[in-house]
């Protein structure tokens, strides 16, 4: 496997009989068995289109005054098949720490996973907790070393620590970006309009909570990959907290209700 | 995406006791981006005659047109209504015109024969007639639209209950599709 030297990150430990026999499949990156083909590349190259990487979502995060909101649709589509309307998109780290999946669903379970259990060994092994700009490192690194092989992820990372709300986006590329204000997916373009127009620093969290609501509908309205249950989170000093789930279309009914429409013209009558 | 997804459709027609329905969804899209949610797919032809249209869009509209000329010139000339078994065979010669460049439609055809019988058919983008006893799907949705019909379908359904029957297994099918949906209208003859 391809890999950056991360043996300055591990941490010191006493007993390395200890460290063998538990950290050996956590603290490490995890190592991938490599398939025994001739042509490894064509392998590689027919694999990573069976995967298909779509990133069929939307999922946005904003920093406002009183925190971070993270908010995510929950539909998985399969080309046009939906698989599924209840995805969780938002994947809680830990209490304090929220990453976002978008691209191949199995992708950002596991890593995010893996994340969180690297993170929690280093508040053990450092007996505080991580920053989001380290949680978010480690990621990014990790991803790095596996460039180029398929994986597809585009997360974001979102939390609270000392220096107060943090918010990163990692991709599968290896990409890492700080930042105020993200949206990643098929359905990305349409809640940036609402997410950009609405946007206020002095938004109170009910407010903001209502807007990142607002954002996604309207994403889900107009892209077929995104749609199900829009859900949405808030990052506070005191970690993470769920402020709402909400159908979609029951959303689309209360916010446009129905009126008497008048008789539609048909072509049938020339 | 293939051509027959791009705009995405989904359509059914069931036969009910001396009565038909005929149902579509609403959506207009380009791949994934909803760009309408009122487009007509569901043509009426004459009183006891209907024709849905699943597919490319501009196929649709444009199969609509000359159907609807041929069935106006049939109508002076004959001076009365086309059967809906003849309606068929018309669709079914105009696509295989087109064999070697097809529209990329899918018709659904449904109708009252003069006794009162219901007539159902579908045809595929060349032009091959399928008759049916209960009921016919068609659209980028077909297979789901197909398992709700199957387990939803009874025969010689009152026009009400039809009515019922015909929209809970399109909802439940759209509902499985990313490029059909948002809405849906049924015509109970």
């Amino acid at each position: 496997m391809v890999g950056l030297d991360f043996t300055a990150l591990e941490s010191p430990t006493l007993h390395s009989g200890f460290n063998d026999l538990c950290i050996a499949d956590h603290g490490t990156s995890p190592s991938f068995s490599v398939p025994p083909v001739a042509d490894f590349d064509g392998f590689q190259k027919a694999a990573v289109q069976m995967v298909k990487p779509a990133k069929g979502t939307t999922t946005l995060a904003f920093v406002f005054k009183h925190g971070v909101i993270v908010a995510a649709d929950s539909r998985a589509s399969m080309g046009n098949y939906i698989s599924s309307q209840s995805v969780k998109k938002i994947l809680e780290i830990n209490p304090y720490l929220l990453g976002t999946m978008a691209g191949g669903a199995a992708d950002c379970q596991f890593w995010q996973r893996n994340l969180g259990t690297r993170c929690r060994l280093h508040e053990l092994a450092n007996k505080r907790r991580i920053s989001v700009t380290g949680a978010s490192k480690l990621l990014a690194n990790t991803l790095y070393s596996y460039r180029g092989m398929g994986l597809s992820m585009g997360t974001m990372i979102a939390g609270w620590d000392e220096t107060g709300p943090g918010l990163y986006y990692v991709d599968s590329e290896g990409g890492r970006v700080k930042g105020t204000r993200f949206s990643v997916g098929s359905g990305s373009t349409y809640a940036y309009g609402v997410l950009d127009t609405g946007f206020n620093w002095d938004m109170s969290v009910d407010e903001a909570v209502e807007l990142a609501r607002r954002a996604i509908y309207h994403a889900t309205f107009r892209d077929g990959a995104s749609g199900g249950v829009v859900s949405v989170y808030h990052v506070g000093p005191g970690g993470w907290k769920k402020m709402s789930g909400d159908d979609v279309g029951e959303l689309h009914y209360s916010y446009y209700p129905v009126q008497e429409a008048p008789a539609e013209a048909e072509m049938g009558e020339a | 995406m293939s051509i027959t997804s791009y705009n995405g459709s989904a359509l059914i027609a069931m036969v009910g006791k001396d009565c038909f329905a005929i149902a579509s969804d609403r959506r207009l899209g380009v791949n994934f981006q909803t760009i309408a949610c009122d487009f007509q797919r569901i043509f009426k032809i004459h009183d006891t005659l209907y024709i849905g249209l699943s597919g490319l869009a501009t196929d649709v509209q444009t199969m609509h047109q000359r159907l609807q000329f041929r069935h106006k010139l049939y109508q002076l000339r004959e001076e009365r209504n086309m059967r809906p078994e003849t309606f068929a065979s018309l669709v079914s010669a105009i696509l295989y015109e087109k064999r070697f460049g097809p529209y990329f439609c899918e018709p659904i055809i449904a109708g009252l024969n003069e006794d009162g019988t219901p007539f159902i058919c579908t045809t595929d983008l060349i032009g091959a007639k399928q008759l049916s006893k209960d009921f016919v799907v068609s659209g980028t949705a077909s297979e789901s639209l197909y398992g709700a019909c199957e387990s939803m379908y009874k025969p010689d359904l009152g026009p009400d209950e039809l009515f019922e029957v015909i929209s809970q297994a399109l909802l439940s099918s759209v509902d499985r599709d990313c490029i059909s949906g948002w809405g849906g209208i049924v015509h109970v003859v």
